[in-house]
């Protein structure tokens, strides 16, 4: 008997020692097996010397609940799932102005605003109602701090149906939380950190003009520049087509026709042309600052004008121009001449508009103006009438494939190259087209495409791009390809502006059983295996058995008593 | 939510063994050794029935009944029935005298028999068959429980397994009554005897019946899961009666 209890004593200590290995495996609760992991993209997180703005939180473990939530309920665990095309503005004010808390949001974006969908036209109508709410939406978002994630997402049959059950769910009046069961979403990722030092890059190229025998001056220089960064609410979606993709690819294809003029020492102007495409455009342009501080005095000097190209993918019939000099001054009344004429031709207006830059004002809305505060002249060619606030208009949501017209482009891009080159070769006021359609200089369509698409598939927020981007690499190897002399110019994005990482996950969506099922599965199985066990006790050894198995304690107090 | 649920799951497939062992008359009498012994048989002729397995048969890309496929299966199905037999008759408990060990038998001792105080007579069957079915149990659906059960996602199939392991028990408990009945039994009723074995060949393949109801007609897992309990009850009450039935003329 004695020998019997040992060993029972022994084999039960080792099955306690298993059963503590076991727990501590059974922690780690594996978290892959989701019955829909979808791809979502942060709310941008960033700072203005200090001020935080944005989404501050990354990871997210909530219960998924729908806009028909009961009035009052406590959502500040609960994920509200926002189909932005059913959304109600005034919602969202409602919620980030009052700071009420809440678990996080996830707006749900139509399929049409995918980076790889390019231009689908059938849904015009529902793009145009969306727009203002997106706008809105965005502008919101962007200057708000909201203590919780924020993420978008592009709707699917598979988000679609887990968005009708949890409508389902919360009309019949229960919140879903841990003890009523519903969809979990879950977005396993570290806390987001500061990019440290976020660099910006300016590439510049350089077409050497004909300099005549005996001319010991240095030859007048024309600039081309365009920042092609952007900024938007979602930087993994903010591809800017127009705001600045539409710059870039006119610079790209100005320099292009002009390398073909200049390769032929007979065809060459006795003008150089700087290209210059510049970074940190949203951060008032402390890109283009860098690059014209990197300038000696005698290239600064010799720059007779500068043109910027900002947003002239998208216009109906009018072009503006943006000045910072007052329109009599003779320099800007030659530029604007020269434009208008080629505009008449071409069919179109090109407006002129003034703005006074106060140096003491950081604010910088175009970037003619960081020409202007160093004494050169220069002006903007854009399709905005008025100047933008801070962050805006710098390619959103918003702002992909097919948001660019590609009729209004070229004809920009005509404008551009056409006043160019009648300026340097001095046809100004002549009707004689240089660029013609159906010449061998006529602008590329296709090039033009091309190169529109691949920047509307390229998210291009400053801070993420590193150095050696393949993007950054692709547009220097272009300009290489038109121009003599390419430099590559890395700077630290200046100190006003701190931006944190984490802009992509993966969210899991999981249907969750609640604590109350579990509850009851245990009881049912607890008074399941209890019937079984009398049931074979009675069964094999009687029912007076089973009744002494209750009665064991008093008949032992008996015996010793 | 999660261990929570992993831990009613495991609850549900195993503990009707644990039960089983404690109600019945085994706990008394150590019989933990014949149990392991009969874990040990049974790891024998799953091993066996693996490499038979992967040497005969071809991996078929659709899910479809092939006929052939399943018989062969069924065969080597017949390796497990062998084992049993093997188990039966070769592991006995020490402690039972030599004319007790022949007359060992399965569940059908559910009947006032039992109150007679024959227990010894049992204890060989009884525990032999709590190792051999919880070994069976083990090896078929921890695993996947493991890894499963414990996730976030809800799904119903790990409880539907559960049932499928009592079903899967309660079968078992027959086939070895009726083994019992077949091998060590040496007096039976001459009209028995087709029944018996009849009853025995349904237990036994079992496996591929329900295979067969899963792909031949599509059947989805709950039905199936429903008719495995099903007919392991109506295959229980069978061979208690068949038991009964043969216990009378020695009783």
């Amino acid at each position: 008997m004695a020998h019997r209890k040992a060993r029972e004593r022994d084999m039960l200590d080792s099955v306690y020692s298993m059963l503590a290995l076991v727990f501590i495996l059974v922690a780690c609760v594996e978290l892959c097996d989701a019955a829909t992991v979808v791809d979502v993209y942060r709310l941008i997180q960033y700072d203005i010397s200090g001020v935080p703005f944005g989404s501050r939180l990354a990871s997210l473990n909530h219960h998924a609940g729908s806009l028909h939530f009961s009035p009052g309920a406590d959502l500040s665990r609960t994920v509200v799932m926002i189909p932005v095309r059913e959304l109600n503005i005034s919602f969202v004010t409602e919620y980030v102005s009052r700071k009420h808390p809440l678990g996080g949001m996830l707006f749900l974006l139509p399929e049409i605003f995918r980076l790889e969908n390019g231009g689908g036209g059938k849904d015009v109508r529902e793009k145009e109602v969306v727009k203002n709410v997106l706008l809105e939406l965005e502008k919101l978002l962007v200057h708000a701090k909201l203590p919780y994630p924020v993420y978008f997402a592009f709707e699917n049959d598979e988000i679609d149906a887990v968005l009708d059950d949890v409508k389902k769910n919360d009309a019949t009046g229960q919140p879903a939380t841990a003890t009523t069961g519903g969809y979990k979403l879950v977005i396993p990722i570290a806390e987001p950190k500061k990019v440290a030092s976020p660099t910006i890059t300016n590439i510049q190229g350089w077409l050497q003009g004909l300099k005549a025998d005996g001319d010991a001056n240095q030859l007048p220089t024309i600039a081309i520049v365009a920042s092609y960064d952007t900024f938007g609410a979602a930087p993994a979606l903010s591809v800017g087509s127009d705001s600045n993709g539409s710059g870039v690819v006119a610079l790209l294809e100005v320099a292009r026709l002009f390398s073909l003029l200049y390769s032929n020492p007979k065809t060459r102007g006795r003008y150089n042309i700087l290209f210059g495409l510049t970074s940190g455009g949203p951060y008032n342009y402390n890109g283009t600052h860098k690059w014209l501080r990197s300038f000696d005095q005698r290239l600064r000097e010799s720059i007779d004008y500068a043109i910027c190209l900002n947003s002239v993918g998208s216009w109906n019939n009018e072009l503006w121009i943006h000045v910072s000099k007052p329109p009599e001054n003779a320099y800007i009344k030659q530029i604007f001449e020269g434009f208008t004429n080629v505009a008449e031709e071409l069919g179109f207006k090109v407006g002129l508009k003034h703005k006074k830059i106060n140096i003491s004002n950081p604010r910088v809305a175009w970037e003619h103006e960081q020409f202007s505060r160093l004494r050169v002249t220069a002006a903007t060619l854009s399709e905005l009438s008025a100047a933008p606030e801070l962050l805006e208009s710098t390619g959103g949501l918003l702002d992909s494939r097919h948001f660019v017209d590609e009729t209004s482009f070229i004809r920009s891009v005509q404008l551009v190259a056409e006043s160019l080159a009648r300026h340097i070769y001095g046809y100004q006021g002549k009707n004689i087209q240089i660029f013609a359609d159906n010449s061998s200089l006529a602008v590329n369509p296709s090039y033009i495409r091309s190169w529109l698409d691949l920047l509307s598939q390229t998210p291009r927020v400053a801070p993420f791009i590193s150095k050696n981007d393949p993007f950054i690499m692709a547009l220097k190897k272009e300009l290489a390809d038109h121009t003599d002399e390419v430099i590559m110019q890395h700077e630290v994005l200046d100190g006003m502006f701190t931006f944190y990482d984490s802009t992509k996950a993966s969210l899991n969506i999981y249907q969750v059983a609640s604590v109350t099922f579990d509850l009851l599965l245990l009881l049912v199985l607890g008074s399941y295996l209890i019937v079984l066990f009398s049931f074979l006790v009675i069964t094999t050894r009687g029912l007076d058995d089973l009744i002494s198995l209750f009665r064991r304690p008093p008949s032992r107090k008996v015996k010793t008593a | 939510m999660t261990v929570f649920h992993f831990f009613n799951c495991a609850i549900l497939t195993f503990g009707p063994h644990a039960v089983y062992y404690s109600a019945t008359p085994l706990s008394e009498y150590d019989t933990l050794g014949t149990s392991v012994k009969a874990a040990l048989v049974y790891l024998g002729t799953a091993l066996v029935k693996l490499v038979c397995l992967a040497t005969f048969l071809k991996v078929s890309e659709t899910d479809n009944f092939d006929p052939y496929q399943e018989l062969l299966k069924a065969l080597i199905g017949f390796i497990d029935v062998a084992g049993l037999y093997f188990a039966l008759t070769q592991l006995t408990h020490r402690n039972i005298s030599q004319n007790h060990k022949f007359q060992a038998v399965g569940l059908g001792g559910l009947v006032k028999t039992l109150n007679l105080k024959l227990q010894s007579h049992y204890l060989t069957s009884f525990s032999m068959l709590a190792g051999w079915a919880f070994a069976d149990s083990v090896l078929h659906r921890l695993a996947p429980l493991w890894v499963g059960a414990r996730g976030l996602e809800f799904t119903w199939d790990y409880l539907l397994q559960g049932l499928e392991a009592n079903a899967n028990l309660v079968l078992s408990i027959s086939l070895a009554a009726l083994g019992s009945l077949m091998w060590l039994r040496k007096n039976k009723p001459k009209t028995l005897i087709p029944i018996i074995y009849a009853c025995a060949g349904i237990v036994a393949t079992m496996p591929s019946i329900t295979s067969y109801l899963r792909r031949g007609l599509g059947w989805q897992f709950p039905k199936v899961v429903g008719f495995e309990l099903f007919t392991s009850l109506v295959m229980a009450f069978i061979s208690w009666q068949l038991f009964s039935a043969c216990q009378r003329p020695s009783a």
